[in-house]
């Protein structure tokens, strides 16, 4: 047996094998440490993603890549290093084109899952809509160049039987992607193609036929948090004082109403919120002008024209607090998936190209009385401060309400794992 | 004199819309426009990806009937997979219909309780405060609860087979990718924590009883307002009855002549066109052989209980006798009916729903079947406000090269438009001035197609409304809001 040493994490003594990886170590004792490359088999750890990254000895650097020894201290959950490894996640999103709600790894995506344990309600940076390849030509497998984050598990890991390698990183910089042996790939059994969909963290190696597999609540990431105390808050069960009657709007800019649909998923409850709030400018109701200002105010969707943007500098205008709902307020959603493309192709596809167009009569519309079309698609927060977010598509009713419940009379909440969702 | 009436917002599926009305200079009609104003490009950018992504992609399209989209997208890919209708199993094709019918009863009682209620309970002149289903809960509780019950118990059904109430997964290609348990299944019928099926069966015959009493004493109204002649499309199966999930196309004309014979869903594009308009993003499909002028059709519930020789359920075939009843037979193009037949189909729903709930083949381990892939699938389905197709055609690697959407909403759109302006020429062009009422008229007729922008605009009451006057030298003269 090896020998047992003696190690700090957070200020606190813990033991641990000698010469241990120290993620490892860390989850022996209960300790966190978020990772996406990290994969324990593939020696030496990869230390690519840095996801992992936390003070050492005083020294910021990955943990997956350290081994344990004698005395060694490590800070990982300081505010400082909480708020780094969040915001290279972050990155990760703004990097590549993730759109949870379309990916069939979703639930099974270590980089969504990485988002859940961190708390990534949004990003701090902006998203790059970069055109990228979805490579059709390997013969058993789809690579989807949107969702990879270049961690190199695919490249290190997987071999054919022989031990030729498959994949290679091509290019440097933000150019890097990594390229496909297609020879090999065709060799490779079927449990060998398999495996590499599961080496990779994200949706980028989709093996043909295997999709959806597993239904909502089945899936890796949907129910359980790797964290014991994710997100542990107080929670009010009665209610001390009588609670002012709040002014609420909400509007549906760029969205598909679902936002909506989840606000009226707390069915007879509804009954109860009524007799707490107030619905001002909203589709709940006739106003369609600010006659009051308002407490709060929900937006769902993105924007995708210039009444949309209008009508967001006006709720942020008249709300006091601002709530992007749902990922195309949040991220933009499914509706950017048109930001790599030109406006006028997708104009051309709808109206000249189609299926049942009139032949030798089309036209693209083009109207006073309809609002200029934008470039791309917006996120709410690219357009007006926004103060609160809630991603999901859509989001949980349950954790719509306790979100706003908690903005609206600062009531106490907790936001269950199983109620924080991208898709 | 020109005006203006915007309804926003509106989108293609979702979103914001506009109506313009211009009225000339002795305040006659001119013209009347229903635009629609946001414009998403799902046909372009799908293509390029994989196309097993597509029925869970293209169901963001909506998020009221998401299920439509996701089916009729699996419907498709099930032949780009070999796989058609027929050769499904059993136990995927009970699981999806349970899910569709789940959706239609889920999505008319949100149209009937949330939106239209207000109309009909507190008529069109109602002040604007009193115009939402909150007003509606305050004054009529026990009805708010049952509305809000039956939403419910449909979306329930819906998160029991896809996981989750709006955009779930149940469809795979070639099948579904799980199963119902017992467990599950007698949630439904048990009744011990929700509401039983019976009981939304009993409640769906008392909303289609309350609908029959309004047409008692407001039967001049729903005669007459926004009653147009225009031809009927809908789906049926090989026997003539309605079938909301799969079948083969219908068409007849407002005198009930055939129009569409019974065509395989597969064979849709040779029937149809779609016109555009410089105003509208929204296009207008049409019958070719008929012409663009008469050969658009309306879709949804009238349009079903006008087209079908029968509804396969017998509560809610005795209950369609009456409705036709009504024009002794007659095609029926009186747009307010819409409201009844929606009703009557929410009854056939429930009644459908309790079959499936008591098949064993609704439990099956049966799930995925494989087939020969083509290069081309189509998959049309009966969604709550009509036809919805889906057509997609792919490379031999499998990525989408090109798509083709039809939503159930853009059959409607000349007929919403016809609506909007017939209260203009005899409600608004008769008048002076503008009143809140009149705005209102407008919403309520096109309320009655339950169009997909309608959800996502006035989920609680109505569209809000902007009406501008101008002169007959375009010189803004009057300005009112609907609020």
């Amino acid at each position: 047996m090896s020998k047992m040493i003696n190690i700090t994490i957070d200020g606190k003594s813990f033991q641990a094998e000698e010469g241990k990886n120290l993620m490892l170590a860390a989850k022996e004792n209960g300790i966190f440490i978020p990772s996406l490359c990290y994969y324990e088999h593939i020696e030496p750890p990869l230390g690519t993603c840095r996801v992992c990254t936390c003070k050492i000895n005083g020294k910021f650097g990955p943990a997956c890549t350290e081994k344990v020894s004698e005395g060694l201290s490590v800070a990982v959950n300081t505010p400082e290093l909480m708020d780094t490894r969040k915001a290279l996640v972050e990155m990760m999103f703004a990097e590549g084109n993730h759109i949870c709600p379309a990916c069939e790894k979703s639930g099974n995506c270590d980089l969504q899952h990485m988002g859940y344990e961190l708390g990534v309600s949004s990003t701090r940076f902006q998203h790059l809509f970069k055109d990228r390849l979805i490579d059709f030509k390997p013969s058993r497998m789809v690579m989807e160049h949107n969702r990879c984050i270049k961690c190199m598990r695919c490249v290190v890991d997987v071999t054919t039987t022989d031990g030729k390698k498959v994949f290679t990183y091509q290019n440097r910089g933000n150019e890097t992607f990594v390229g496909i042996d297609y020879e090999q790939e065709a060799r490779l059994t079927d449990e060998q193609a398999l495996n590499a969909m599961k080496v990779c963290p994200t949706g980028a190696i989709i093996i043909r036929g295997v999709n959806q597999s597993e239904p909502f609540g089945d899936r890796k990431f949907d129910l359980e948090s790797t964290q014991k105390d994710y997100n542990k808050k107080p929670v009010l069960t009665k209610r001390l004082v009588a609670m002012e009657k709040k002014m609420v709007a909400t509007v549906s800019l760029a969205g598909c109403f679902g936002c909506h649909m989840s606000l009226l998923d707390i069915d007879t409850e509804l009954l109860d919120v009524i007799e707490l709030v107030s619905f001002a400018k909203s589709p709940l109701t006739d106003f369609k002008n600010f006659t009051t200002r308002c407490h709060i105010g929900l937006i769902e969707g993105g924007c995708c024209n210039s009444d949309n943007v209008e009508t967001l500098r006006l709720f942020r205008e008249h709300c006091d607090i601002l709530v992007a709902l749902g990922e195309c307020s949040v991220w933009g959603g499914l509706p950017t998936m048109r930001n790599a493309i030109p406006l006028g192709e997708c104009l051309e596809e709808a109206y000249l190209n189609s299926v049942t167009s009139e032949a030798g009569n089309t036209i693209v519309p083009y109207h006073e009385d309809l609002p200029k079309m934008l470039d791309r698609v917006y996120a709410c927060n690219e357009i007006v401060k926004i103060d609160y977010y809630i991603p999901g598509c859509p989001p949980d009713a349950n954790h719509i309400w306790k979100a706003v419940k908690n903005l609206l009379w600062g009531e106490e909440y907790s936001i269950l794992y199983s109620e924080f969702k991208y898709d | 004199m020109n005006r203006k009436i915007t309804i926003d917002p509106v989108t293609r599926v979702e979103g914001h819309g506009r109506v313009t009305i211009h009225l000339d200079e002795y305040g006659q009609v001119k013209d009347s426009f229903f635009h629609i104003v946001e414009f998403r490009g799902f046909e372009r950018f799908i293509q390029g990806h994989p196309y097993w992504e597509a029925p869970v992609l293209v169901q963001r399209l909506c998020g009221i009937c998401p299920v439509s989209h996701h089916l009729a997208a699996a419907k498709a890919v099930d032949q780009l997979e070999g796989v058609d209708p027929k050769d499904l199993s059993p136990t995927a094709t009970r699981l999806r219909r349970l899910m569709h019918f789940g959706q239609i009863f889920q999505s008319h009682a949100l149209h009937f309780f949330y939106l239209a209620s207000p109309d009909l309970l507190f008529g069109m002149d109602a002040p604007v405060e009193k115009r939402n289903v909150i007003a509606v809960a305050v004054e009529n509780r026990e009805l708010a609860i049952k509305g809000i019950t039956m939403r419910k118990f449909g979306q329930e059904i819906i998160k029991a087979v896809a996981g989750k109430k709006i955009h779930g997964i149940l469809a795979v290609p070639g099948g579904v990718h799980k199963t119902l348990t017992e467990e599950e299944r007698d949630y439904f019928l048990n009744g011990k924590s929700i509401e039983n099926i019976d009981t939304m069966i009993e409640w769906s015959q008392a909303i289609v009883n309350f609908m029959k009493d309004y047409h008692e004493k407001n039967r001049k109204f729903l005669d007459e307002f926004a009653a147009f002649p225009s031809g009927h499309l809908g789906m049926v199966n090989d026997e003539g009855g309605l079938d909301l999930y799969d079948g083969k196309l219908r068409a007849i004309d407002s005198e009930g002549n055939i129009t569409l014979d019974d065509i395989a869903t597969d064979l849709y594009q040779e029937y149809f066109s779609e016109a555009v308009a410089q105003w509208s993003y929204m296009k207008f499909p049409y019958l070719k052989k008929v012409g663009r002028e008469n050969g658009w059709n309306r879709v949804g519930p009238l349009a079903r209980m006008n087209m079908c020789d029968f509804i396969p359920t017998p509560l809610a075939e005795k209950e369609r006798q009456d409705f036709i009843a009504f024009t002794g037979k007659k095609v029926n193009n009186s747009t307010m009916y819409s409201h009844w037949a929606r009703l009557i189909e929410i009854l056939h729903c429930a009644e459908v729903i309790k079959e499936l709930l008591h098949d064993p083949e609704l439990m099956g381990n049966d799930l995925i079947r494989k087939g020969t892939p083509r290069l081309k699938g189509i998959g049309i389905i009966e969604a709550p406000r009509g036809t919805l197709t889906h057509h997609y055609e792919v490379d031999e690697k499998g990525m989408i090269t090109r798509c083709n959407l039809i939503v159930s909403t853009t059959h409607n759109n000349d007929a919403m438009n016809t609506a909007v302006r017939w209260v203009a020429n005899n409600v608004i062009s008769r008048s002076g001035n503008i009143t809140d009422g009149m705005l209102n008229q407008v919403e309520v007729a096109i309320r009655a197609y339950d169009p997909c922008l309608s959800c996502a605009t006035q989920a609680m009451g109505k569209m809000p409304l902007h009406a501008e006057l101008y002169n007959h030298l375009g010189k803004l003269i009057d300005e009112k809001y609907s609020n």
